[in-house]
C-alpha cells in the first residue's frame, strides 16, 4: 500500500508546491507593480513598495542617502545596529500622516506611500549622528597611522563628514586581549564597532560559523570561541565587509597603504568562485586581491548578477601578476584618497544641494579668492616663462608695470 | 484594607500545594473560561477591564492580545515573561513562589483565548528554586486534567515549559526574550515585525509579565467590567508594589491604585514610614530605570495635588516633574543617601547589562559609568554634570531597544533635580567623601523650580 500511496502523495504536494510558487510569483509581480511615492530631503521619487528608506534615498544619492556603517545590502538581517543611518520621518504615509515619534533607522524602515522623509534637512538627524560619531569614536583606538584600513576605512569618512571635531572623552580606551584567527585574517578588536557584518557574512557564505560575538555591553568582542583558525573558502569576505581595519588581510598587512596602490580589475577562471576580482597593484606587483566594490563599498554583483565573493585562493594565494587577466584601471568614484583623479571616466557628481533646498543655491559667506590676495588674477600664468615661482608673485605690480 | 485579588489567599497554610488552592476555589476562571467563553469573549473581557501590563511599559493588555496574527495552519505562542530582573522590583517572585497555581491558572485561560497550544513561562535563571515551584505546579495541574490533551473534555491542548534564563536583564525585553528562547544570543529584535506578527520561531507570540497573566484569573471571575470598577480611571484592578529601601516594612504589597504615595509610604498597613526615624529624601516610585523624584514632587505633582499610586498620577507633569509606575519597585531613599552615588550604582548596572548591540548605548553607558564614578569620587568637574546630560540625551530614543532609555532617564532625572547635589561633589570634593549632602531643600514644601 505504502508504495503505491507515496508517489501519489508526493506527486500531490509537489502539485501544491507549484501553485504556491505561481502564487508566490503572482503576489511579486502584483507587488512590483506598486511603487510608492517617498519624498527625502524635498526630493521625491518612486520606489517599489517593500523598500528601505535608506535604499530609496541611495536611488537619488549624493548627500541624502544616510551612512550606513552595518548595513550591508548583500547581507540578509544586516543593519539596524549602529544607529548612523537614523533619519526623521515627518509624514508617516498617506493614509497615516502623523510623523514617527522617534527617529527611525533608515537601513529597516520600510517606505510608505506618501512619506516624507528628513535626512540632512533634519537637525535632530545632524545632532543624533554627531552624537553616534562620538559614540563609535569613544573606544576607537584612532590608529589611523598604522592601520591596512586607512583611506578606503568607512569610519574615516563617517567621522569625517559626520562627526566633531574632537572628543570629549577623557578616559583610558578599553583593549582586548589578542586573539589569532589564523595565517590569513588579522583581527584589531580594539578598532571593531561591532557592526556584526562578518558574523552575518560567515552565516550566509559559509556552512559553519566558527566565530560570533562573545560577552556583552562594551566588552563584548568578535571572536571564536576557543582560539581557532577561521578556514573557509570564503570566509576571507569577512575583509572586504568590515568597515574599519578590525577584520584586514594579514598577506597585505603593513606592505603598503591603499593610495599608493593602483585598483586594477581582473579576472581569472577560478573553480570555486567567479574570480572577477580587484588588484591592487604597483608597477608589476599585485599587492593585495579584493572583490570588486560599488559606490557603496559594498561587495559588487559579477557579470552573471550574483554578490560578486570571492575565494580564499583568489584573494591570498594568487599574488602574481601572470594569475590574472587585467581588464583595465577600475573605475573608483568614492573613497577620495584612492580616486585622487588619476582615471579617466571620472565624472562630476550632480549638484544636489539646490534641490535640496527647493531650488536655491548655497549662499557663498565669502568668496575666499576676493578677499584672500593670494591669487593674482591679474597675473596671466601662461604667458610666464617657466614655472611660476614666488618671484612671479612678489614682483608682479613691477613686471605688469 | 483595600480590595487584593492576586494575594488574597497568598497567606493561606499550603496554598502552594493544588489540593488547598483548588479547595480555595482555585481553576474556577479555566471552567468558567473553557465550558462557557469563547476565544473572543474572553479577550474582549480583557479588554473591558482595562488591564495595563505590568510588566513596566503599561500597555492595556487586552489591546496587545487583540493584535496578534491568525494565519491559517501557524501555531500561536503565548509567552509569559518572568525575567523580572528590574532592580528593586520582586513581585513576580513572591506571587510564583507562594502561590503559583494564580500563574498556572491565568496561563491556561490566556493560552486558551490566545490559541497557544505550548506556552512558555522564560524565568530568570537566579530564580532557580522557584523552577521547581512551578514545574511541581504544573504537574500537580497536568495530573489533575487542567493540562495535557483534551482540557476539561473541550478538545483544547496546552502544554506549559518553563525555560530558564542564563543572568542578563536585557532578556526581560520581549524580544530580546524571545532570542533567547529559541537558544540563541539574547539581543532585542529591530521592530517591526512586532512578536504579534512574527515572534517565537516566527510565529505569532505574545509576551505578558507575570503578574498581567494572573490577573487574568480575577477578571474571569469577576467579569471585565466588574473588575475595571476597582482603581481609577485608566489604571484598573490591582497592582503589586514591591517596597524596598529605607523604610519600616519593605516588602510586596498588593495596592488598589486608589491610594496616595504618602498613604503608601507612611501608613503601617504598607511600608510604615522611614526607617530609624529619618526623613525621606527621594523615591524611585517604580524600578531602577523610572525618573527618580525628590521628597516633594512625590508626594505632590508639581500643581500642588496628591500624587496618588497609579499610572496616570505618577506620570502625571511628565519627566519634568513626574515619574512612572513603570514595574512597580517602589524604592525610598533617606535624607542619609547620596543621589550621586545612587545614580552611579544604576549606571554601572546598565553598563553591565547593555546588551552592545547598538553604538549609543553600548558606549554610552559605560561613558557615563566613568564620569558618574568620578563625580562620585570627588574628581569630577562642573562640566561633567553638563555632559552627562548630553550624553543621556544622545542615547534616549535613539536605540534599539528600551534599555537605552531605561539608562538614559536615572541619569537624567537625577541632574534634573538633585544637580546641585552634584555640583557640591565638584565644589566640596572633600568634603562629599566624608558625609553625605543630606536633605537640603527636597523635602521642603515649597516647590523647588525644575532645572534645565
Amino acid at each position: 500500500m505504502a508504495f503505491i500511496e507515496l508517489p501519489i502523495i508526493y506527486k500531490s504536494l509537489k502539485c501544491v508546491a507549484f501553485s504556491l510558487r505561481t502564487l508566490r510569483e503572482k503576489i511579486k509581480k502584483v507587488s512590483e507593480q506598486q511603487l510608492f511615492k517617498v519624498t527625502i530631503d524635498n526630493i521625491t521619487i518612486e520606489v517599489p513598495a517593500g523598500t528601505t528608506i535608506l535604499n530609496a534615498a541611495r536611488q537619488i544619492g549624493g548627500e541624502v542617502a544616510p551612512p550606513a556603517m552595518c548595513y550591508y545590502s548583500k547581507l540578509q538581517g544586516s543593519g539596524g545596529k549602529c544607529r548612523t543611518c537614523l533619519v526623521e520621518v515627518s509624514r508617516g504615509s498617506e493614509k497615516d500622516p502623523r510623523p514617527m515619534p522617534k527617529l527611525v533607522a533608515s537601513c529597516r524602515t520600510t517606505v510608505m506611500d506618501g512619506m516624507e522623509v528628513k535626512n540632512i534637512t533634519s537637525p535632530k538627524v545632524i545632532d543624533a549622528r554627531a552624537g553616534i560619531v562620538e559614540f563609535l569614536l569613544l573606544n576607537h583606538p584612532l590608529d589611523c597611522p598604522i592601520c591596512d584600513q586607512a583611506g578606503e576605512c568607512h569610519l574615516q569618512d563617517l567621522s569625517y563628514e559626520h562627526g566633531k571635531e574632537g572628543t570629549r572623552y577623557e578616559f583610558q580606551k578599553r583593549v582586548f586581549k589578542k586573539h589569532d584567527l589564523g595565517p590569513y585574517i588579522q583581527l584589531h578588536m580594539t578598532r571593531c564597532i561591532l557592526c556584526y557584518r562578518c558574523v552575518f557574512t560567515a552565516d550566509q557564505l559559509t556552512d559553519k560559523r566558527e566565530h560570533g560575538v562573545l560577552d556583552r555591553g562594551d566588552h563584548s568582542e568578535i571572536a571564536t570561541f576557543i582560539e581557532k583558525n577561521l578556514d573557509h573558502d570564503f570566509i576571507g569576505n569577512v575583509i572586504d565587509v568590515c568597515p574599519v581595519g578590525a577584520l584586514t588581510d594579514k598577506t597585505f598587512r603593513f606592505k603598503n597603504r591603499v593610495w599608493f596602490t593602483k585598483p586594477v580589475d581582473a579576472h581569472r577562471d577560478c573553480p570555486t568562485c567567479s574570480g572577477q576580482v580587484q588588484l591592487w597593484m604597483r608597477g608589476d606587483e599585485v599587492f593585495r586581491v579584493t572583490a570588486r566594490k560599488d559606490e557603496w563599498g559594498e561587495v559588487k554583483d559579477t557579470t552573471d548578477g550574483k554578490p560578486g565573493w570571492i575565494c580564499n585562493t583568489c584573494r591570498f594565494e594568487k599574488k602574481h601578476i601572470n594569475d590574472w587577466v587585467i581588464e583595465g584601471p577600475s573605475k573608483v568614484n568614492r573613497h577620495s584618497v584612492i580616486a585622487q583623479g588619476h582615471y579617466i571616466g571620472l565624472q562630476k557628481p550632480e549638484e544636489i544641494m539646490p534641490k535640496v533646498m527647493h531650488g536655491r543655491a548655497p549662499k557663498l559667506l565669502m568668496d575666499i579668492h576676493s578677499v584672500s590676495e593670494v591669487n593674482r588674477t591679474n597675473i596671466e600664468l601662461s604667458l610666464i616663462d617657466g614655472p611660476a615661482t614666488s618671484k612671479t608673485f612678489n614682483h608682479s605690480e613691477k613686471t605688469n608695470a | 484594607m483595600g480590595v487584593k485579588l492576586l494575594l488574597e489567599k497568598a497567606h493561606v497554610e499550603g496554598i502552594r500545594s493544588y489540593e488547598v488552592y483548588r479547595r480555595e476555589g482555585g481553576y474556577r476562571s479555566v471552567e468558567k473560561a473553557l465550558k462557557t467563553m469563547s476565544t473572543d469573549a474572553i479577550v474582549d473581557e480583557v479588554k473591558k477591564s482595562g488591564l495595563r501590563g505590568r510588566g513596566g511599559a503599561g500597555f492595556p493588555a487586552g489591546m496587545k492580545w487583540s493584535f496578534i496574527a491568525k494565519p491559517e495552519g501557524v501555531p500561536r505562542h503565548l509567552v509569559c515573561n518572568a525575567d523580572e530582573s528590574e532592580p528593586g522590583t520582586f513581585k513576580d517572585r513572591y506571587l510564583m513562589e507562594f502561590i503559583p497555581h494564580l500563574l498556572i491558572e491565568g496561563l491556561i485561560v490566556s493560552s486558551y483565548a490566545l490559541g497557544s497550544h505550548d506556552t512558555y513561562i522564560y524565568i530568570r535563571g537566579e530564580y532557580a528554586w522557584i523552577v521547581d515551584i512551578l514545574e511541581n505546579a504544573i504537574n500537580e495541574a497536568k495530573a489533575n486534567g487542567w493540562l495535557g490533551k483534551n482540557i476539561l473534555g473541550t478538545g483544547f491542548d496546552c502544554e506549559i515549559h518553563v525555560q530558564r534564563g542564563a543572568g542578563a536583564y536585557i532578556c526581560g525585553e520581549e524580544t530580546a526574550l524571545i532570542e533567547s528562547l529559541e537558544g540563541k544570543r539574547g539581543n532585542p529584535r529591530l521592530k517591526p515585525p512586532f512578536p504579534a506578527i512574527k515572534g517565537l520561531w516566527e510565529r505569532p507570540t505574545v509576551v505578558n509579565n507575570v503578574e498581567t497573566l494572573a490577573s487574568v484569573v480575577p477578571i474571569i471571575n469577576l467579569g471585565g467590567e466588574e473588575y475595571a470598577k476597582i482603581g481609577v480611571g485608566k489604571s484598573t484592578g490591582t497592582k503589586l508594589i514591591s517596597a524596598c529601601g529605607n523604610i519600616n516594612k519593605p516588602g510586596v504589597y498588593e495596592i488598589d491604585m486608589t491610594i496616595s504615595v504618602e498613604e503608601f509610604i507612611y501608613s503601617d498597613e504598607y511600608c510604615g514610614g522611614i526607617a530609624n526615624g529619618k526623613r525621606l529624601k527621594a523615591c524611585i516610585p517604580g524600578g531602577s530605570s523610572v525618573p527618580i523624584l525628590p521628597a516633594n514632587l512625590l508626594l505632590k505633582t508639581a500643581k500642588g495635588e496628591t500624587r496618588y499610586m497609579n499610572y496616570e498620577s505618577l506620570s502625571d507633569g511628565g519627566f519634568a516633574t513626574g515619574s512612572m509606575m513603570g514595574s512597580g519597585g517602589f524604592i525610598v531613599l533617606d535624607e542619609d543617601q547620596c543621589v550621586v552615588k545612587n545614580t552611579y550604582t544604576l549606571a554601572r548596572f546598565y553598563r553591565h547589562e547593555s546588551c552592545g548591540q547598538c553604538s549609543p548605548c553600548r558606549e554610552g553607558t559605560g561613558w557615563m559609568e566613568k564620569l558618574l564614578l568620578r563625580l562620585e569620587n570627588g574628581q569630577g568637574k562642573i562640566s561633567d554634570i553638563d555632559l552627562l546630560w548630553d550624553i543621556q540625551r544622545k542615547i534616549e530614543g535613539n536605540t534599539i531597544c528600551p534599555l537605552g532609555d531605561a539608562a538614559a532617564w536615572p541619569v537624567a532625572a537625577a541632574i534634573r533635580h538633585f544637580r546641585d547635589e552634584f555640583e557640591w561633589h565638584v565644589t566640596h570634593a572633600e568634603e562629599a567623601q566624608k558625609r553625605n549632602y543630606g536633605l537640603a531643600h527636597y523635602a521642603e514644601p515649597i516647590h523647588v523650580p525644575v532645572t534645565v
